[in-house]
């Protein structure tokens, strides 16, 4: 029996030995993935996700200066301003709707701001009435962006008619408080959002630097992967007819009424998504980000970095995406081969973030918890 | 017991091995350490189903899941609603509770098996080695005079309370855990694990944050260190474990390794459970002693146990003989069934589970789904969080069976909605050990016309070669 056990312990240890030696021989002392993750995130927040709220939230404030202005003097050309303002606000929050976790994840930002499509028949319920509570789960289709959207473009109406529906119709206060209590609403959440980054979870947030569930480092891979999901079906796929046998549904436009910035919007999101990877900042300075984190773990693809794969994959899909025109609800029935050509590489960039990238950074894709083997 | 085996083969000393293995199997032995595994596996098996009701998983996993994986011939079993789901697990409670103190402890081994099994078979989603060990041992106690000592069966009833059994109620558990370890162990013996130290090369580092020990995590030797000593650990461990002269050493072992794994997975009380488990190799005389502080602690007055020996009617040692043949028979040769299919074991998962392949790949997937109307030819992208949990659709994604599963019950459901006809195709890219991912599956198999079985599944595309 002794004897046995020595001989196996014998066998087994020299083999192991000369693995090493000749490993030691050939790699020399190799290091995979030493990388300061605190500062990766540390960038994140306060060069990335703290700037990007604060500009979504003054690009809000401005709309709601823009559309006070136009309460006060109801005419076309302050509508025409307060449309531009909508639109840049909207652009801006596509910048803040990938950080969907911690404060934005209390406040339900990406739920309470763009919900899509609305349901016009409950906005005009809760207009006629004038008594609705926009907390309410029912009212999440008839707030944020798409319900002022709806509102502010409304369907084949003139100019003139909009702002006959906010002057003289029946209804005018009702619609005119509406849009207020929508972006008071908004204005309130990112307030809270953004206080609550500046004071305790900035710091809560740095310091966890685990790549367990819930760790920082999952929760911007898992809202990354979650919004270039968002782009590939609510902004694109939905609408294009691909959850709908090919029948085309381009009242499923994000902002639908507005026209003519479908694309834009989702072209945004891309870039958005991009600038996170690359831990870029708002102006342009590229930080820390998993781009680094990714080429510090030696990550590999086919051919040459798994890094380079994906900032290619990005270029890629983002000159694509650019080729489809506006309005994207004609486009979805008269330019099908541009739709589909933008479509597939952003499946490719998908299936790159959320399959190779997470496996090789050691996380997992998924928003629930259990045991591994 | 290898070595037991190995003496045999040796020609001069035949007969007196053959005897020297029938004494070893029934010499008598003391109970003390199989009342002391049977108070160890209640205890953490209450503990583990007050964790998993208290984490909500009861919740997440039996309850709100729409669709559930069912295993091949156990498509009967079905979850019981939310009342009776918690309904199960209170009753698993219990039945853990009494075979701690043993109280009616056949019925509640039995209760225990049974319970803990169903709920198991539910959804193959939540598989784990270490779920499948626990039904396993909770079978095997069924068996044994576990409540002869120190329980409260045999305390109403002083009749059946004894001190002595046959050692072979003791080799049951520990040619079981035996098992267990080797198995992992040689399945550690592949190029990826020991040539490339994956997939620890992409786990340790990820833990590069951790105090003191975080920076030696990013070496590459610390993940070969940890590849080769896991390995070994396994295969030779239970042979240490045997082994009186060894045990101590062996088990100091125990405990790091299974530190080690708490602190580096995410796999809940497993690590625990093998710590106490273990201890059943320890010496009669530590769980003698065990007993009477437990019995001092609790300030329990028991009448002093007169030496008597279980002895088992002939008809019952029978019977046990050859369940446990067959079991071991069983136990052997299922880690093995991979054999009878050729393309690579992990990339197919074909003769995966049940064979004690613990924390061997790091394996993920992205699954686009497909219904086609045949005739039209027209498609929907299906999005699969509408039918599946975040849990099931990662599952899913990778495994063969499962992709076939989902096929099939995205069929009747379109079938159901009024689509004749409907075929379903699927495009999986699945990434294997950090390699690049690659289509797993791809739209020129309708897998809905595929059926899940035994066979080999010839429309897994194959691994590629960078993998």
């Amino acid at each position: 029996m002794k004897k046995s056990f020595i001989y196996y312990v014998l066998l087994m240890g020299t083999i192991s030995l000369c693995f090493h030696c000749k490993k030691k021989e050939t790699d020399g002392d190799e290091e995979i993935g030493t990388f300061d993750k605190s500062a990766m995130l540390s960038n994140y927040a306060n060069q990335v996700i703290t700037p990007n709220f604060v500009r979504s939230k003054q690009a809000l404030d401005s709309f709601a200066l823009a559309y006070t202005d136009f309460l006060q003097t109801k005419n076309t050309v302050n509508l025409i301003t307060a449309r531009q303002r909508f639109i840049r606000a909207y652009s801006a929050f596509q910048y803040i709707s990938s950080f969907e976790f911690g404060p934005s994840e209390n406040e339900f930002i990406r739920a309470s701001f763009n919900t899509y499509p609305c349901d016009t028949s409950q906005i005009k319920a809760n207009i006629s009435t004038g008594n609705y509570d926009l907390n309410l789960v029912a009212n999440l289709d008839a707030k944020g962006f798409p319900a002022i959207d709806y509102l502010l473009f409304g369907k084949s109406q003139s100019d003139a008619t909009i702002v006959s529906l906010f002057d003289s119709n029946a209804q005018a206060t009702n619609r005119s408080a509406y849009i207020s209590n929508c972006l008071n609403e908004m204005q309130t959440k990112l307030n809270t959002v953004i206080n609550s980054w500046n004071n305790s979870y900035k710091g809560t947030f740095v310091a966890s630097t685990g790549s367990e569930i819930g760790s920082s480092l999952g929760m911007i891979v898992n809202q990354l992967n979650y919004e270039l999901d968002a782009l590939k079906n609510a902004k694109i796929g939905i609408p294009a007819g691909k959850k709908s046998m090919g029948v085309v549904l381009p009242e499923k436009c994000e902002a639908y009424y507005a026209q003519n910035y479908s694309v834009q919007l989702a072209k945004q999101c891309l870039q958005n998504l991009e600038n996170v990877y690359l831990g870029r900042s708002i102006t342009g300075s590229d930080g820390l980000g998993l781009d680094d984190y990714l080429d510090a773990l030696k990550a590999q693809h086919t051919s040459g970095t798994l890094n380079n794969a994906i900032k290619n994959q990005f270029s890629i899909a983002k000159s694509k995406l650019g080729l489809i025109q506006e309005p994207l609800s004609n486009t979805v029935s008269t330019d099908v081969q541009a739709i589909d050509a933008a479509y597939v590489e952003i499946v490719k960039l998908l299936v790159l973030l959320k399959t190779d990238a997470p496996s090789v950074m050691g996380i997992i894709i998924t928003y629930q918890d259990g045991d591994g083997d | 017991m290898l070595l037991l085996l190995w003496e045999l083969l040796l020609p001069t000393k035949t007969a007196m091995a053959i005897n020297r293995i029938k004494t070893y199997f029934t010499k008598s032995v003391h109970i003390a350490p199989l009342a002391v595994f049977r108070i160890a596996f209640g205890l953490l098996m209450l503990a583990s189903i007050i964790r998993f009701i208290g984490k909500g998983w009861v919740y997440d996993m039996y309850i709100k899941p729409k669709v559930f994986f069912s295993y091949y011939g156990f498509e009967w079993v079905k979850p019981f609603g939310e009342t009776g789901m918690y309904a199960l697990f209170i009753l698993m409670a219990l039945a853990a509770l009494c075979i701690t103190v043993g109280f009616f402890y056949r019925l509640s081994s039995i209760l225990f098996f049974l319970t803990f099994t169903y709920v198991e078979l539910i959804d193959k989603t939540n598989y784990l080695n270490h779920y499948y060990f626990i039904s396993i041992v909770s079978l095997l106690m069924i068996f044994l005079p576990a409540h002869r000592y120190f329980s409260i069966d045999s305390w109403r009833k002083q009749a059946i309370q004894v001190s002595h059994i046959p050692n072979y109620f003791l080799l049951i558990i520990k040619m079981q855990v035996f098992i267990v370890y080797f198995f992992a162990g040689i399945a550690k013996i592949n190029s990826d694990w020991l040539v490339e130290a994956m997939p620890l090369k992409i786990w340790l580092p990820a833990h590069s944050e951790m105090p003191l020990i975080g920076k030696y995590l990013t070496k590459e030797w610390v993940a070969y260190a940890f590849s080769w000593f896991g390995c070994i650990y396994d295969i030779l461990i239970p042979f240490f474990l045997f082994s009186e002269r060894t045990i101590k050493p062996a088990y100091f072992f125990v405990i790091i390794f299974h530190l080690a794994t708490s602190l580096f997975f995410n796999i809940g009380m497993f690590p625990y459970v093998m710590i106490c488990l273990t201890t059943i190799f320890f010496s009669e005389k530590f769980h003698i002693w065990l007993i009477n502080f437990l019995r001092q602690l609790l300030k329990l007055n028991m009448l002093p146990v007169t030496e008597s020996v279980y002895q088992p009617d002939t008809l019952q040692v029978k019977l046990l003989k050859w369940l446990m043949v067959v079991h071991f028979s069983v136990q052997l040769a299922l880690p093995f069934r991979y054999l009878f299919y050729d393309e690579n074991l992990f990339w197919t998962e074909q003769g995966f589970r049940f064979s004690w392949r613990v924390m061997l790949m790091e394996k993920a997937g992205t699954a686009f789904f497909y219904v086609r109307d045949k005739h039209s030819g027209k498609e929907i992208e299906i999005s699969n969080c509408d039918f599946l949990t975040p849990m099931q659709e990662k599952m899913m994604a990778t495994q063969p069976d499962m992709l076939i599963q989902y096929a099939h019950l995205l069929k009747k459901e379109y079938e159901k909605n009024g689509l004749k006809d409907a075929e379903v195709l699927a495009e999986s890219y699945v990434t294997l050990n950090g390699k690049p991912s690659a289509l797993i599956v791809d739209k020129s198999t309708v897998l809905s016309h595929e059926v899940d079985n035994f066979k080999p599944k010839r429309w897994i595309l194959p691994m590629p070669k960078n993998h």
